[in-house]
């Protein structure tokens, strides 16, 4: 775990994350400026992760991906300067990221994540995955896991957009506030009781279950079987793009927007009952919101996605176990412990 | 951008965001992701507007300004930053107040609706009164750590900003202050208090020698206060703190002795106070104690600069070395205009030393527990920390419920909230069921509202009846106000028309006891009736209730903003305040002045639907 570095902070980081130390206290600002991040896809969501924890203040930060900048980011990825389409988008992206806080260190690489050694990996603490095939991501939770690193996934499709955190067993600090009867104030004017509140600090533990084992989870099985009429539909939307990922090695786009819809109403009319699930758990109008990735469901997926990093890394308040789903039709963000 | 490509929106949303001008109502933590998104989406008019210039404590979070950039209007630099993720939107910016009456009804006409993202209660108020007015949504937005919120706004729709009571800060009694602190936020208080009375705007209710006038020490008095000096003839004559400072050439050990000795030694004087309390201890500066209380030599060495405790000894040499940069500002200013003051803020490194090193003295005088710089700042700033996250998250939101108005789907337009942790049963962003309809006795949003005032028409003034009745509790810009059964004129917003009178009381222009006032405010298009109600002004009572429902007529602890002048323009600290929600204690505009304000911030509130003590995250 992240060991909190004994230099204390400068003056130029006290007055810069004064409002954030107010809220998460110095040891977590201090675990944050020991920390190492890679983020994985610098698309629309990568670059609201990105902008979110440089500004939090953490000790370097790696941009890997080895696409070029396309047309359709620009709906959501504003590290990018416009002329710089066509270009790879970890380099693209340097530049603004870095103006967001010259105290981090940021680093492009334009490696493509399976040309990596599993060694690459270790010199992180934290990696967040986006715009990455199942079998990709299986294998990153697995390097992970074996180095106690924490790991986070996460994509938006459109409207639509879901994260998955491995913290494995994870230590942190709560903060717990408890109503007591306030210390005896000599007051003659006070005539009741005073109730205040008492914040103390608790130690507590948390422990995750692997990516296969939350995104494996049998649906006809009796423990869950059971859930699906109350379930969202957010898990099996989730699903259903993960495989239109892997057969079409590519996701929804716009330019192919009406038969792109007919192929995920394909996908999920051979899924979802495969997996138990009743075909309306999935209605046709959610197909329709999936294209391109919409810059405010970024900001929103991206948000929760960064404040959980956050969390995880300063080790400060209960991370969420261990999927988060951020459903359109309602503005419902809700958090989900599946496969455990 | 995603309105131009083809396949990302459906079309009526593509072509209502490429069509749609929108404004937006500050430039902080919220703004500039809110502006991030709609450049995004496509969206081609903006206009932004913001008052404020950019301070090195926004750089962790408002992401369109780096260090260059600090000192500079956030609205322009907001602007150039956003063109730069999108040349192809006009973007308007403007540094300026939205308050200002030039921001006209005709001027918000022109928006599809209005996007705030706003620090202050004043504002938000006036920009909720321009909307009703001008019938445009309006999507009200609001962060305070952690937790963050948006609302629709919508005449006749929904519930309007005012619509609900906003719990009032905290605040104390002036003998508490004055006399008998017991915590350390009363001597914070007091030592804010003390600033203004030496070098800020004057203000009687804020004095800060003993208040010989407390009921409770009723008949122990007897000696003349400190302040007082036997003129000529004999007569005892008051001289304010200021003058007295002024006296005495503001001389670090004459006040010091008077401060925390002298008038320790009064109040001391005042036996009743002690009965049952903890005496005060005189101090004099010459045999200060230079331990650091309630702390060991290690843990002092510990963590940031601000968080180190100071010994009282230290305390005095931080109170002597600001007081004498601050008498230096002070007369610089007195130079060039004899009216002109210091204004007390908590990133003004002399102004901050001063409180911090009074207050601590002034505790360890009461035997109450020293606070560090760092938590005194945040208790006399009234900080409300505030995350990139939290604004990235609620500005999302916001925007996605822009489009559902782009959509024509207001019904839509649920208000959402945003916690730290999931609720039962497991929503960590969550939209409410269904839209909140305005509340009947709104007395800003209904037909003809009306609202009563209790005030003693004997004392009370017309010039106070305006800056502190209408502008600063009721939220007026430029109100006249005509006596609705002769149509005589009592307040005018036209300049110098009623000079002669301002001076006069409530009573001495004929308004009694039941009189009815109409009050129109011609810039907020706002028009609303005003039944006076007398009521005997009372030492230590507040002056001036406000209710909008009879039902409701009886006084409460906590009081609102009380200084008129200054609660039209002054922003809270931070940007991203959140105001909208809060557990109704207080009963519909059941709002009322009591002197002893801490500050210009509405923060003392609970945040509703949080888990229990999460809601008390703000301190005053």
């Amino acid at each position: 775990m992240v060991e909190i570095n004994t230099n204390e902070l400068t003056d130029a980081e006290a007055e810069q994350y004064d409002r954030q130390i107010r809220l998460w206290g110095l040891d977590s600002q201090k675990r944050l400026r020991s920390s190492r991040v890679l983020i994985i896809g610098v698309k629309g969501l990568g670059a609201e992760v990105a902008k979110n924890i440089t500004l939090a203040g953490i000790k370097s930060l790696t941009l890997l991906d080895d696409g070029d900048v396309t047309q359709d980011d620009i709906c959501a990825q504003f590290l990018v300067p416009r002329d710089q389409i066509g270009q790879n988008r970890a380099e693209a992206s340097l530049a603004r990221t870095q103006n967001l806080n010259p105290m981090v260190k940021v680093t492009a690489d334009t490696t493509a994540v399976a040309d990596h050694p599993d060694e690459y990996f270790h010199d992180f603490e934290a990696i967040c995955a986006t715009k990455c095939s199942y079998d990709q991501l299986l294998r990153l939770d697995g390097i992970c896991r074996e180095k106690g690193i924490k790991f986070f996934c996460g994509d938006v499709f459109g409207f639509f957009g879901f994260t998955f955190a491995d913290l494995q067993t994870h230590e942190f600090a709560e903060e717990v506030t408890e109503f007591k009867p306030a210390a005896f104030v000599d007051e003659p004017a006070a005539k009741r009781t005073k109730v205040e509140p008492v914040k103390t600090t608790v130690k507590r533990t948390e422990t995750f279950v692997p990516l296969k084992d939350a995104l494996g989870v049998d649906w006809k099985s009796e423990s869950y079987a059971k859930k699906v009429k109350k379930s969202e539909s957010s898990y099996f939307l989730m699903k259903i793009l993960f495989k239109f990922r892997a057969e079409k090695k590519r996701d929804p786009a716009p330019e192919s927007r009406e038969s792109d819809i007919e192929e995920l109403k394909r996908i999920r009319d051979e899924e979802l009952p495969s997996m138990g699930i009743p075909l309306e758990k999935v209605p046709d109008h959610l197909l329709s919101m999936l294209f391109a990735e919409v810059s405010p469901a970024c900001a929103i997926v991206g948000g929760v996605l960064s404040q959980e990093i956050i969390k995880a890394l300063s080790q400060h308040e209960a991370p969420h176990n261990n999927m988060f789903f951020f459903n359109p039709e309602r503005n419902l963000g809700h958090v989900e412990c599946v496969g455990a | 951008m995603a309105a131009s490509i083809a396949g990302v929106f459906s079309d009526d949303l593509k072509n209502a965001v490429e069509g749609s001008k929108i404004l937006v109502v500050g430039a902080g933590g919220i703004g500039c992701e809110i502006l991030k998104n709609l450049v995004l989406s496509g969206f081609k008019e903006i206009e932004i507007i913001d008052l404020d210039t950019i301070d090195v404590s926004n750089l962790n979070r408002q992401f369109l300004f780096q260090k260059q950039h600090v000192g500079k209007a956030k609205a322009v630099v907001a602007r150039e930053s956003a063109l730069s993720f999108n040349p192809d939107v006009n973007i308007v910016a403007h540094h300026d107040s939205i308050i200002k009456p030039e921001y006209s009804v005709n001027y918000f006409k022109q928006f599809k609706m209005v996007l705030n993202a706003l620090d202050n209660r004043a504002a938000r108020n006036h920009v909720n009164r321009m909307c009703l007015a001008a019938d445009i949504p309006l999507i009200e937005s609001g962060t305070a750590g952690y937790d963050g919120q948006v609302e629709l706004i919508k005449k006749g729709m929904t519930k309007c900003y005012e619509c609900e009571p906003k719990a009032a800060q905290k605040t104390f009694p002036g003998c508490t202050i004055r006399n008998t602190p017991s915590e350390p936020i009363h001597c914070i208080v007091w030592g804010k208090h003390l600033f203004n009375q030496l070098f800020g705007e004057y203000d009687a209710d804020n004095d800060v020698s003993p208040d010989t006038e407390d009921p409770e020490a009723a008949g122990s008095a007897g000696e003349t206060a400190l302040t007082s000096k036997a003129n000529d003839q004999g007569d005892v004559e008051r001289v304010t703190t200021r003058q007295w400072a002024q006296q005495s050439g503001y001389d670090s050990s004459k006040i010091f002795h008077k401060l925390f000795h002298d008038d320790i030694e009064y109040l001391l004087s005042m036996h009743n106070l002690w009965e049952k309390r903890r005496k005060p201890t005189p101090l004099k500066m010459d045999e200060l104690p230079d331990a650091v209380a309630g702390s060991s030599k290690d843990n002092a060495a510990e963590g940031l600069k601000d968080q180190r405790p100071w010994s009282i000894v230290e305390c005095a040499q931080i109170f002597s070395r600001s007081l004498q940069n601050l008498k230096t500002k002070f007369e610089e200013l007195q130079s060039k205009n004899k009216d002109d003051h210091l204004v007390w803020d908590k990133d003004d490194k002399d102004a901050m030393d001063f409180v911090a090193a009074c207050a601590n003295i002034r505790a360890h005088i009461f035997g109450i527990p020293q606070k560090t710089r760092f938590d005194i700042k945040s208790m006399a700033g009234n900080i409300i920390p505030a995350i990139a996250t939290t604004n990235a998250i609620i500005a999302g939101l916001v925007v996605l419920n822009a489009f559902n108005i782009l959509r024509n789907q207001l019904e839509n337009c649920h208000s959402v909230y945003c916690r730290l942790k999931p609720n039962h049963r497991g929503q960590l962003i969550v939209p409410e069921r269904g839209l909140n309809p305005p509340n009947e006795k709104c007395y800003v949003c209904r037909d003809s509202p009306q609202i009563t005032v209790c005030v003693d028409v004997n004392v009370l003034t017309v010039k106070e009846l305006e800056e502190r009745v209408l502008k600063s509790l009721l939220n007026m810009v430029q109100p006249d106000a005509v006596k609705d059964s002769t149509g005589d004129v009592v307040i005018s917003s036209e300049e110098g028309e009623m000079e002669g009178t301002y001076h006069k009381t409530l009573a001495e222009m004929g308004i009694l006891d039941g009189t009815v006032l109409s009050v129109d405010d011609f810039v907020q298009n706002y028009s609303l009736q005003v039944i006076v109600n007398h009521r005997k002004a009372e030492h230590n009572k507040p002056d001036i209730e406000i209710v909008g429902d009879q039902s409701k007529c009886h006084a409460k602890e906590e009081g609102e903003k009380s200084n008129g002048e200054s609660a039209l323009n002054k922003e809270e600290d931070e940007d991203d305040l959140m105001l909208l929600d809060e557990t109704p204690t207080t009963p519909a505009a059941d709002r009322k002045r009591k002197p002893e304000s801490v500050e210009e911030s509405p923060a003392a509130k609970k945040l509703r639907s949080c888990n229990v003590g999460d809601g008390d995250i703000i301190i005053l």
